[in-house]
C-alpha cells in the first residue's frame, strides 16, 4: 500500500470518529469506566500491599546475647548476623542502654534498682529487621546457631497473622482486578461489537468493491485506538483526582500512620510514570484491537 | 467473459438453488437475466462475487477461474466487477463523491487521478452538481446513478445490475437502462438482472431466463422501444 493510501485510511479513522460520534462517545466511556476500574483496584493492591509491608517493617526479631560474650565476639557476632539471608537491619543494643530505658520505664520503682546496687542484670542484644517475615522461622533457626546467642524473641503469632492477612489480601484483591479485567473486557468488546455492527453495511460494501481486509480494518484499528488513547487520558485524571483525595485523607490519618507507618501510603508522583503508560497504551492498545477484531464477523464477506 | 460449466449450488439447508447451470457471456454483451423471485438469479450474482462456492461445476470470471481462487485474491476479481444494487447500498456518512472516490481509494489509486476520475464519471452519469449531496438528499434515480458511478468508476470488465430499476419509478427505469446500455456500448459487458418483463420487452436483446435454478430460455428477443 502507498503512503497517500495509508494516510487516507489514518484520515478515514479520525472522521469516522466524528461520523460516528454517537458510538464513539459510548467506547470512550465504557473504556473509561473500564481502566479507571482496573486502575483504581490495582493501585489499592499495591496501596495494601505497602501498608502491610509498613507494619511488617515495624516487627523486630531481638537476639539476646550471653552474658560472657566480648566485645570482639559481638562484632564478629553482628558481621555474621549481617551475613545471613533475608536479614534487613542489624542494631546493636548494649546491656548499659537497655539498662538505663529499663530505669526509664520504671522510675516509680527506685527502690529494685538500689537494690542490684551497681550491677546490671541485662545482656547485650541485636534488634533484627528481617526482609520477608513470612521466612522468618528459618531466619531464627539460623541465628539459634550461633553460639554466642543466647535467646531470641521473635513476634510469632503476629508475624503468623500479617502473612496470613497478606495472602488472604492477595487472593481478594487478585480475584477483584481479574473480575474488573473480566467484565471490562465484555464490556468493551460488546461495544465495539455494537460500533461495528452499526456500520455493517459500510463494511460490506467496501468488500463487494474489493476492498481488502486490511483496507477496511485500517480506519476502525484508528478510530479505536484514538478513543481508546482519550480514554486513557481520561482515566489518568479521574485517577490521579481520586487518588491524591485519598492519600491527603489517609496521611492525616495519624493513628493510622502510627500503625502502617509513615510512606506506607504511595504518593502519586512516585508512580505516575508508569500509570500514565499502562492508561494510555493500555487504553489506545485495548481501542485499537478491539475495534479491528470486532470487524471480523462481518468482514468475511 | 463469464462462463459457467455444469454449476450446482446447494445451500446447507437442503435448497438447490442452481441445478446443472452452464452459461457463458462473453466481453462486450449485454443480458439481461429474468426469473421470478426464488428462481436462483442471486445465487447467481453470489457465485459470479465469489460470495459462496459452487457446490459442483466450475465458473470463470474476468480469467478468473473461481473454484481455485484464494481467499486473498477475492478483492482483485471484484475490482473487475462493478456491482449495482436494488436498494443503492450507498454509505449514508459519505458525500456523493466520497462514494464513488473510496472504490478508487480501494485499489490505491492517485489522489491526481482520483480528482480527474470521479468527475468525469459523475458527468457520464448526469451526476453534476451533486459531489457534496449526501444520499439522504438524493431520489431513487440519483441514488441509482450514484450507484452506477460507483461501479462504473475503476473501469471494471463485467457490470453486475442487481433489480436496479426495482426501487424506482418507471419512468426513471427506462433511464436508468439507457444509461446500463450506453456503458455497453463503451465496451463494458453488461449483466442486468430483473424481474420486469416489461423493462426486458422494451429494451430486447439477449435474455436468460431462470426458473427453479435451471436456464429455461436463453436467446435474443427484438425489443419494442423503438416501435412506440
Amino acid at each position: 500500500m502507498k503512503l497517500s493510501g495509508l494516510r487516507y485510511l489514518a484520515e478515514q479513522g479520525v472522521e469516522n470518529i466524528w461520523k460516528n460520534r454517537m458510538m464513539a462517545f459510548a467506547s470512550f466511556c465504557v473504556l473509561l469506566v473500564s481502566l479507571v476500574l482496573v486502575g483504581i483496584s490495582v493501585l489499592a493492591y499495591q496501596n495494601v500491599t505497602s501498608m502491610i509491608g509498613g507494619v511488617e517493617a515495624k516487627n523486630e526479631v531481638i537476639v539476646y546475647m550471653k552474658d560472657d560474650t566480648d566485645e570482639a565476639a559481638l562484632s564478629q557476632t553482628q558481621q555474621t548476623l549481617l551475613n545471613l539471608p533475608n536479614i534487613a537491619e542489624v542494631n546493636f543494643y548494649s546491656k548499659d542502654d537497655a539498662y538505663l530505658a529499663l530505669k526509664d520505664r520504671m522510675a516509680d520503682y527506685d527502690v529494685l534498682f538500689e537494690s542490684l546496687g551497681d550491677d546490671n542484670p541485662l545482656v547485650d542484644s541485636f534488634r533484627i529487621k528481617i526482609q520477608d517475615i513470612a521466612l522468618m522461622n528459618k531466619t531464627v533457626s539460623q541465628i539459634e546457631q550461633i553460639g554466642t546467642v543466647m535467646k531470641i524473641s521473635a513476634p510469632y503469632e503476629f508475624v503468623s497473622f500479617l502473612t496470613q492477612l497478606r495472602t488472604v489480601l492477595s487472593w481478594v484483591m487478585g480475584a477483584l482486578i481479574l473480575a474488573m479485567v473480566i467484565v471490562s473486557t465484555v464490556i468493551i468488546s460488546n461495544t465495539t461489537k455494537t460500533s461495528v455492527y452499526s456500520r455493517r453495511e459500510e463494511i460490506r460494501i467496501m468488500k463487494y468493491v474489493g476492498a481488502t481486509d486490511s483496507f477496511i480494518r485500517i480506519p476502525f484499528f484508528v478510530e479505536g485506538m484514538i478513543t481508546g488513547f482519550f480514554a486513557g487520558c481520561g482515566a489518568l485524571l479521574i485517577t490521579w483526582i481520586v487518588y491524591d483525595a485519598v492519600t491527603n485523607i489517609l496521611n492525616n490519618q495519624a493513628t493510622l500512620l502510627n500503625i502502617i507507618g509513615v510512606g506506607s501510603v504511595i504518593p502519586f508522583k512516585e508512580i505516575y510514570l508508569p500509570i500514565t503508560l499502562a492508561y494510555l497504551l493500555g487504553g489506545a492498545g485495548i481501542g485499537a484491537v478491539g475495534s479491528a477484531f470486532s470487524t471480523e464477523k462481518y468482514i468475511d464477506v | 467473459m463469464v462462463e459457467l460449466k455444469d454449476v450446482s449450488v446447494t445451500y446447507s439447508s437442503g435448497v438447490d438453488a442452481l441445478e446443472h447451470v452452464s452459461l457463458k457471456i462473453n466481453d462486450g454483451d449485454f443480458a439481461f437475466v429474468v426469473g421470478a423471485s426464488g428462481a436462483g438469479k442471486s445465487t447467481l450474482i453470489k457465485l459470479l462475487l465469489k460470495e459462496i462456492d459452487a457446490t459442483s461445476g466450475t465458473v470463470s470470471v474476468n480469467g478468473y477461474q473461481l473454484d481455485a481462487l484464494k481467499k486473498r485474491e477475492i478483492p482483485k476479481l471484484r475490482r473487475t466487477i462493478g456491482i449495482v444494487f436494488q436498494d443503492f447500498r450507498l454509505i449514508s456518512s459519505m458525500t456523493v463523491y466520497e462514494n464513488i472516490a473510496f472504490v478508487l481509494r480501494v485499489i490505491d489509486a492517485p489522489p491526481k487521478y482520483i480528482r480527474k476520475r470521479v468527475p468525469y464519471v459523475m458527468n457520464l452519469v448526469g451526476l453534476k452538481g451533486k459531489a457534496k449531496a449526501h444520499p439522504d438528499e438524493l431520489s431513487g434515480g440519483e441514488s441509482q446513478r450514484v450507484a452506477i458511478a460507483r461501479a462504473l468508476v475503476n473501469d471494471p470488465k463485467l457490470l453486475i445490475a442487481d433489480e436496479p430499476t426495482g426501487n424506482i419509478d418507471p419512468e426513471l427505469s427506462y433511464g436508468i437502462v439507457d444509461l446500463l446500455k450506453s456503458i455497453n456500448m463503451q465496451g463494458t459487458t453488461v449483466m442486468m438482472v430483473t424481474h420486469e418483463h416489461e423493462l426486458v420487452k422494451r429494451f430486447g436483446g439477449r435474455i436468460i431466463n431462470i426458473e427453479g435454478g435451471q436456464i429455461v430460455f436463453d436467446d435474443i428477443m427484438e425489443g419494442t422501444e423503438y416501435e412506440t
